[in-house]
């Protein structure tokens, strides 16, 4: 029942910001250079030609009534159309969504499936000679931009090792995409290394401030092994935070896909965004945001129902 | 053959400044069955003793000599050679039960867990023994409490469950480190009980590492005290406590707050004495006599006539007579238990008093306390001027009777400080937390009261109340006259600048990235616009003399200070603005007795000298008794009792405040063994007639 009221009430919350991206995004819109107009007509479009295109597109009514129109469309799932494709820009979200969420968040789950030991092994190890060349590995990985790395991963493994392939799998469907895990290694080892970068610096400093805590020493003084303490105790208590951190990072994990699939030649949301981004066709541009933004919602939400479950302490308001 | 034995241990720690030395030869042994109490203040290493017995000292810990743990070397042994000891050999209680457990395992599986480690037990059986154990540590509906989160257990149940996992697998040797200090009183006395009943039943050896010369009267069997490193004295409790033979303990003693008790007629304890003083207080000296049985308690001297002038406010009187209650008590005592050789002087010199005013009044073993109080208490009490009696004006001890006088020079004067009927709520709906409810309380000028109730019972809540910083929900609260809820702007900020604040932590309530300086000339850039820099530093510098700091301090930073220091430039920035209301929340709290002691003698002469009244709140009832003239008692936001501070304390109306007084354990172990037997009793009576 708790629970349940908790759940409306966030949800509520999270339908309000994305009402205010829309708002954003509807001001974005309206600023576009020339307006819609010169944008779908051209620059060769004459007065005229633009006045009966704003009219016929209602664009010459008063702006908050515009809103509520551009509201009643996004809700029919209308996001405008390509200005280049011509193609609805919904339908394109629709091709090209579950692509990128496939590659993030297999790069976000191979991330963290490295990160968290990582850093609790550093956290253990703090100040002996494997903390610092992972530290230092981890610098290089994080300060190394995406693009880069991507190129210098393509240069060994495809290059000079031959191992995989530079193309990521260019199936129309996610089955298809799916089917060659061979091509898909190297896309998602260019995304996941950022995250296993910043997650294994969260974890260790987490694991070091858990370790410092008054139960690891009750549970010691009770004769609790040190490998016990940590996975029974300590790997739980420090994910809390780690896990509150994870939704706050879903842009910065678009970000990465939009270089990765650039790279890679994968086409998903990302790749849709680049080629939009160079020819400037803003509804595809507005549309992606939307959607990222979208993400990013329901990806904090996620973040704050999974530490509700896993730390019984937020369910009481006393944490 | 003893559970623990100890010899010549050192311990240091590396760090980047070089080796500090924490423990330097100290030997020890506890018998089973036995508690040896390792008493010292903080610094003194006597909870690095008890980490290097359970061999949990950190990394950086250099180790030398011997720790035995029945028979097992501690010193060097490997990791799961000591994992093997811990938990079923020897065994640890913590002082935070706040932090001990871990916030995400359910209290049952973390006893269970214990269980384990040594014992080839099933889930299962391991489940069912830990609501067992919680059972045992009196813990209400085990089989429901075992699945509860630590953060859904109070601090005492919590403590309760560190006990459970600590008895678990029945040790040899139990070692508590500050078990109750986190606690309440009453809490805390349970706790004793439940450990002592405990290492009673089964034989356990315990080593109880404690600050409190009360807790150690009410449980140890020996004392070792140490200082810096080292054990300076140790041997049985009653030789140690109240014979002290090394000059530090006596010192330790003699800074212990000691909280004036009433006992039964016919024992010459410290209560008959007092109780005739306040008795006198009240005006009526004829009752001092039957009240004063003992040889030692010299029931003339107290009941003189001068007490009971007219005039007097009965606190007035009695409060002197606490003054020094250190000195009074156990000399007193001693001459009850027929020993009157060791006593007065002995004792009269850790109280703090200077010699040449005691030694007047020491007529017999048992008089040092009324024979001081004597003179003095008459005089200021019928509001002389202050200063009227250099006998008793030193500095040496809490003065209160002659902060009296400058209460009495005024006591006509509208109070500073007044809440009417204030209730204040925290949260919405069903959250909703009565913090106050109808609280209604006054201070006079230049007058102390003492606000006590255990945690949650809205005491910081009134005195934030009372500095504005929580606006009620109902009621008045008038400043200085003016009715501070209407009061906005520049007019609020000039009525809140006439009070000053002490908080708890010195560590926290001043800013590290500023000077001493800066820190206590704050107030002077904020309400004295005017001041140009040469005079704030001429004030910064007054202000740390007042506060008998040394003006070179102004460059430091908070961080270079030691606890007392940084507790009296939190002071300092209090009064540099020369406030009519000084609001304490519980300033000496966290600082060792003889820090709390020249801290609070500091506030007391101050307020001598400038006059301010004193809003002071405190969990510690010693600690007001000295300190304040009026008491108000709450409990659950609620005013359960108030009244001068030597009738309230000494004979409280309410259940509550008598269990509160009972709760407080004081460091005389003849006299706590028969306190505690009484409250046992009171207990058990309260116990049927609720059941009845």
């Amino acid at each position: 029942m708790d629970t349940l009221l908790y759940l409306t009430r966030r949800l509520l919350q999270a339908l309000a910001v994305i009402l205010i991206v829309t708002v954003v995004v509807f001001c974005l819109l309206h600023a576009l250079p020339g307006g819609p107009a010169r944008g779908i007509l051209g620059p060769q479009a004459t007065a005229e030609q633009i006045t009966a295109f704003n009219h016929e597109q209602g664009l010459d009514r008063p702006l908050p009534v515009q809103y509520v129109h551009y509201l009643g469309t996004l809700l029919q799932g209308d996001l405008g159309t390509s200005y280049t494709l011509n193609e609805a820009v919904s339908r394109l979200i629709e091709q090209r969504l579950p692509k990128t969420l496939l590659l993030t968040v297999l790069s976000a789950f191979v991330g963290l499936l490295l990160a968290i030991p990582l850093g609790m092994w550093q956290a253990v190890r703090r100040n002996k000679p494997a903390d610092y060349v992972i530290t230092t590995l981890s610098f290089v990985a994080y300060s190394t931009p995406v693009y880069f790395l991507g190129l210098v991963l393509v240069l060994v493994f495809t290059q000079a090792l031959r191992w995989f392939p530079s193309q990521a799998p260019q199936g129309e469907t996610l089955g298809q995409v799916v089917a060659d895990p061979v091509a898909l290694v190297l896309p998602v080892v260019t995304g996941a290394a950022s995250m296993v970068a910043v997650f294994s610096r969260y974890m260790r400093a987490s694991t070091l401030e858990n370790l410092s805590e008054d139960y690891v020493r009750t549970a010691r003084a009770g004769g609790s092994r040190q490998r016990a303490i940590l996975w029974r105790h300590v790997l739980r208590n420090s994910l809390t935070p780690v896990v509150a951190m994870l939704g706050y990072y879903v842009p910065v994990l678009f970000g990465g896909a939009l270089v990765v699939e650039q790279l890679f030649n994968y086409p998903g949301m990302g790749l849709l965004f680049w080629n939009a981004a160079q020819s400037s066709d803003y509804p595809v541009l507005l549309g992606c945001v939307l959607v990222i933004s979208v993400a990013t919602v329901v990806g904090t939400l996620l973040a704050d129902v999974v530490q509700r479950i896993v730390d019984p302490r937020v369910k009481a308001g006393r944490a | 053959m003893s559970v623990l034995e100890i010899e010549s241990l050192g311990v240091s720690f590396t760090t980047e400044t070089g080796d500090v030395p924490a423990v330097r030869g100290v030997s020890l042994r506890v018998r089973p069955g036995e508690t040896l109490a390792l008493v010292g203040e903080s610094g003194s290493g006597k909870s690095t003793v008890a980490l290097a017995a359970m061999g949990l000292l950190p990394g950086s810990a250099r180790v030398s000599g011997r720790v035995s743990l029945g028979g097992t070397e501690v010193v060097g042994a490997p990791e799961d050679v000591l994992a093997r000891l811990r938990g079923r050999t020897a065994s640890m209680v913590f002082q935070e039960p706040a932090t001990a457990l871990d916030p995400l395992s359910r209290v049952g599986a973390q006893i269970a867990e214990v269980i384990r480690n040594h014992r080839p037990v099933s889930r299962a059986d391991a489940a069912a023994e830990a609501v067992g154990l919680l059972r045992r540590v009196g813990i209400p509906e085990p089989e429901k409490r075992a699945s509860a989160f630590p953060f859904q257990l109070s601090g005492g149940q919590r403590q309760r469950v560190v006990i459970a996992m600590a008895i678990a697998n029945s040790p040899d040797l139990l070692i508590a480190d500050e078990p109750t200090t986190a606690l309440d009183v009453t809490v805390q006395a349970e706790i004793l009980d439940l450990l002592r009943g405990l290492a009673a039943d089964s034989g356990t050896g315990v080593l109880l590492v404690t600050h409190n010369m009360g807790v150690v009267a009410d449980f140890a069997d020996r004392v070792a005290v140490m200082l810096d490193g080292k054990v300076v004295e140790s041997g049985p409790v009653e030789e140690v406590l109240l014979r002290p033979a090394h000059e530090y303990t006596r010192r330790l003693l003699g800074a212990v707050p000691r909280l004036a008790v009433e006992e039964l007629p016919g024992i010459a304890t410290p209560g008959v004495a007092e109780t005739g003083l306040a008795e006198a207080g009240v005006a009526k000296p004829g009752a001092a006599g039957p009240g004063v049985a003992g040889p030692g308690a010299e029931g003339p001297g107290v009941a003189k006539p001068g007490l009971a002038k007219p005039g007097l406010t009965d606190h007035g009187v009695a409060k002197p007579g606490f003054s020094k209650p250190g000195v009074a008590e156990t000399g007193l005592a001693e001459a009850g238990v027929a020993k009157p050789g060791a006593a007065g002087p002995g004792v009269a010199e850790p109280g703090g008093v200077e010699p040449g005013a005691v030694r007047p009044g020491v007529a017999g073993p048992g008089a040092v306390g009324p024979g001081v109080a004597k003179p003095g208490l008459a005089k200021p009490g019928v509001a002389k001027p202050a200063g009227a009696e250099p006998g008793i004006a030193k500095p040496g001890g809490v003065e209160p009777g002659v902060a009296q006088s400058g209460s009495a020079r005024d006591i006509e004067d509208a109070p500073v400080v007044e809440l009417r009927d204030v209730s204040v709520r925290f949260g919405r709906a069903r959250r909703t937390v009565r913090a106050l409810q109808d609280v209604s309380l006054t201070v006079a000028p230049g007058e102390t009261v003492g606000l006590v109730g255990e945690s949650g019972s809205g005491k910081s809540t009134a005195a934030r109340v009372a500095l504005g910083l929580v606006a009620p929900a109902s009621g008045a609260v008038s400043l200085f006259g003016a009715d501070l809820g209407r009061v906005r702007g520049r007019r609020r900020r000039a009525l809140l600048s006439g009070v000053g604040v002490v908080l708890q932590d010195p560590v926290a309530s001043l800013d590290a990235r500023m000077s001493v300086g800066e820190c206590v000339a704050e107030p002077l850039r904020v309400h004295r616009r005017g001041m140009s820099a040469a005079e704030r530093r001429a004030r910064v510098a007054e202000v740390l003399e007042l506060v008998r700091l040394p003006a070179e301090l102004a460059g430091r930073g908070p961080r270079e200070l030691s606890g007392g220091q940084r507790q009296r430039v939190s002071l300092a920035r209090a009064l540099v603005l020369r406030p009519r209301l000084l609001v304490a929340d519980e300033p000496t709290s966290a600082l060792d007795v003889s820090v709390q002691r020249t801290v609070l003698d500091v506030i007391a002469e101050l307020q001598r000298d400038l006059g301010f009244a004193c809003l002071f709140v405190s969990h510690d009832l010693a600690v007001v008794q000295q300190f304040a003239q009026r008491v108000v008692v709450l409990r659950d936001g609620r005013v359960e009792e108030h009244g001068p501070t030597m009738t309230t304390l000494l004979r409280p109306r309410t259940e509550y405040t008598r269990r509160l007084v009972a709760a407080v354990p004081v460091p005389d172990p003849v006299v706590q063994r028969r306190r505690r037997g009484e409250r046992r009793a009171s207990l058990t009576a309260g116990g049927t007639e609720a059941t009845a």
